[in-house]
């Protein structure tokens, strides 16, 4: 049993060793396009959290005429309460004038000009609700069109805009990342097939040898699918290594941005690019096995 | 030993390889093949160890039909058949004991027993203190011996040999014949396919005759004709 297991890994060896140029490409390759693999689900997880926080965590303001009735407010303040299973109704937040002209003061330092603008009997009053984080975008969009309606109410805003561009983009790119990726996958799986068959070519004295003797196919095959499960194993520990390299050089990136950007939750972090190692290798492995189970089985009969 | 019933072979619809062939080999007798090119012995030795399958005709080898045997029962089948070529089929990469031993390796016997059987082997076949060289430092006749040794190195029930002493000088030769019978001695079967008629007339031995695929003679102590 032991003198099997050190001729398969003696052989696959020396296999690699001799067919190093088209090894290393065959690595190369897998490696390109598992790391695209591994941002793809990296830049789709970035997405996901900026939008989470945007729809989630981000305040929606009802902006109400300075010149409304306390009965008017009241009216409005139902009709926000009325939808407790969308807003967070336990904060719900009215600003009256004089709170709302000490925020534009706050909002407005660097803008001067503005805040001139703005004095007791102009300035609007509002209203800050916090959605529940299980709201969807859509739902906003549509309360906040509906709200816009009541009477004295100036302007709901809310970043439904931002978040469609977002939403927009994310399928985009992953999309084409994804049909990139697998164009890239399949010509590792090749690659690896064919250096599998160029390894056999080389050694089909061997193999014949092999066979007349009475070696079984398992144990002729072995080797040459080791050799190519090892490149595709290799290539997932290279591109599991780029991919956490370029997600922490992104992750301080981000962190540099000013605070307001809006952009602080375009990071991943957390357990996830572990599970994206995880599934880089297991991807890699996969890929080797397929190109290298199908050439040993395919080129067997020399 | 083995034993051939109506087999016929054929590669195409033109070329047929062998026609309703027919013979009971015993155990530890010497048979000669013979024929001119293309009379279908090459043919004959492919379907004793499972290399070719008969279009009709059942083939048995050490009581067992080998045509219905599965794929994965031929390894089992090969290891007790030692296979001799014109061309060694040696591999150069590897010392004559490393050539040995890779039979032994590749069926996975420990390297204990690949030790100790390897320089017995060569010993037989007369290589001893040879064992480090590579083929290309060896004669023709060696690197026969060789590829003999590695035949037998399994104590195998049949050897099959295909022209072993068409690319030596007859004197090699008729040393390869001499090892041949004596491996024939300890009870192994020999078939042997040649149109080395000098060979088998020196031999005495049982000899098959083919012609276009046809088995045209069967004579115990034949000689070539």
């Amino acid at each position: 049993m032991f003198s099997r297991i050190s001729y398969t890994f003696r052989e696959m060896w020396a296999s690699l060793r001799r067919n190093f140029t088209l090894t290393v490409a065959a690595i190369i390759t897998a490696s390109v396009s598992l790391l695209l693999f591994g941002l793809t689900l990296l830049i789709q997880r970035g997405f996901d959290n900026q939008l989470s926080q945007w729809s989630g965590g981000v305040e929606l303001i009802v902006y109400v005429q300075n010149d409304a009735t306390p009965e008017q407010l009241q009216l409005i303040r139902d009709a926000l309460e009325s939808q407790p299973n969308v807003i967070d109704v336990s904060k719900l937040d009215y600003l009256d004038v004089d709170r709302s002209l000490a925020e534009a003061q706050r909002l407005f330092a660097g803008d001067p000009e503005t805040l001139q603008l703005l004095n007791r009997d102009n300035i609007p009053t509002q209203f800050k609700v916090v959605p529940n984080t299980s709201t969807s975008a859509e739902m906003l969009t549509q309360l906040s069109t509906s709200w816009g309606t009541l009477p004295k109410v100036q302007a709901v805003a809310f970043p439904s805009k931002q978040i469609e561009v977002l939403s927009t983009l994310r399928s985009f790119i992953g999309i084409r990342l994804f049909l990139i990726t697998s164009f890239l996958l399949l010509s590792a799986v090749l690659l690896i097939w064919n250096t599998i068959r160029t390894a056999m070519f080389a050694r089909r004295r061997e193999i014949e040898v092999m066979k007349l003797v009475g070696a079984t196919n398992w144990f002729i095959r072995l080797p040459f699918m080791l050799e190519g499960l090892l490149q595709g194993l290799v290539g997932g520990l290279l591109a599991s290594g780029a991919m956490l390299l370029f997600n922490a050089n992104w992750t301080s990136g981000v962190r540099a941005f000013p605070s307001e950007s809006g952009f602080g939750a375009f990071v991943v972090t957390g357990s996830y690019p572990s599970g994206i190692v995880v599934a880089i290798i297991g991807l890699g492995m996969l890929v080797g096995a397929i190109g290298s189970g199908t050439a040993a089985s395919r080129f067997l009969d020399v | 030993m083995i034993k051939l019933e109506n087999v016929t072979k054929s590669y195409s619809t033109e070329v047929t390889a062998l026609r309703d062939a027919g013979f009971d080999i015993a155990k530890a007798e010497f048979v000669f093949l013979v024929g001119p090119s293309g009379s279908g012995k090459s043919t004959l030795l492919r379907l004793m160890n499972r290399q070719e399958k008969p279009e009709k005709g059942s083939v048995w080898v050490a009581g067992r039909n080998i045509n219905e045997m599965p794929d994965s029962k031929v390894p089992l089948l090969r290891r007790n058949i030692g296979n001799i070529f014109q061309d060694y089929k040696l591999l150069s990469n590897k010392t004559v004991f490393e050539n040995v031993a890779f039979a032994l390796e590749v069926i996975g016997r420990p390297k204990h027993v690949i030790r100790q059987q390897v320089p017995a082997v060569l010993d037989l076949v007369g290589l001893a203190g040879k064992q480090e060289r590579f083929p290309h430092q060896l004669s023709g006749g060696e690197q026969q011996r060789v590829s003999i040794a590695r035949a037998f190195v399994n104590r195998p029930l049949i050897l099959l040999a295909d022209e072993p002493t068409g690319n030596l000088d007859p004197a090699t030769g008729e040393g390869i014949m001499r090892l041949l019978d004596r491996i024939n001695k300890t009870g192994t079967t020999v078939v042997m396919a040649t149109h080395d008629q000098r060979i088998v007339n020196m031999m005495r031995k049982r000899v098959i005759q083919l012609d276009r695929g046809v088995i045209v003679r069967d004579q115990a102590r034949g000689v070539y004709e």
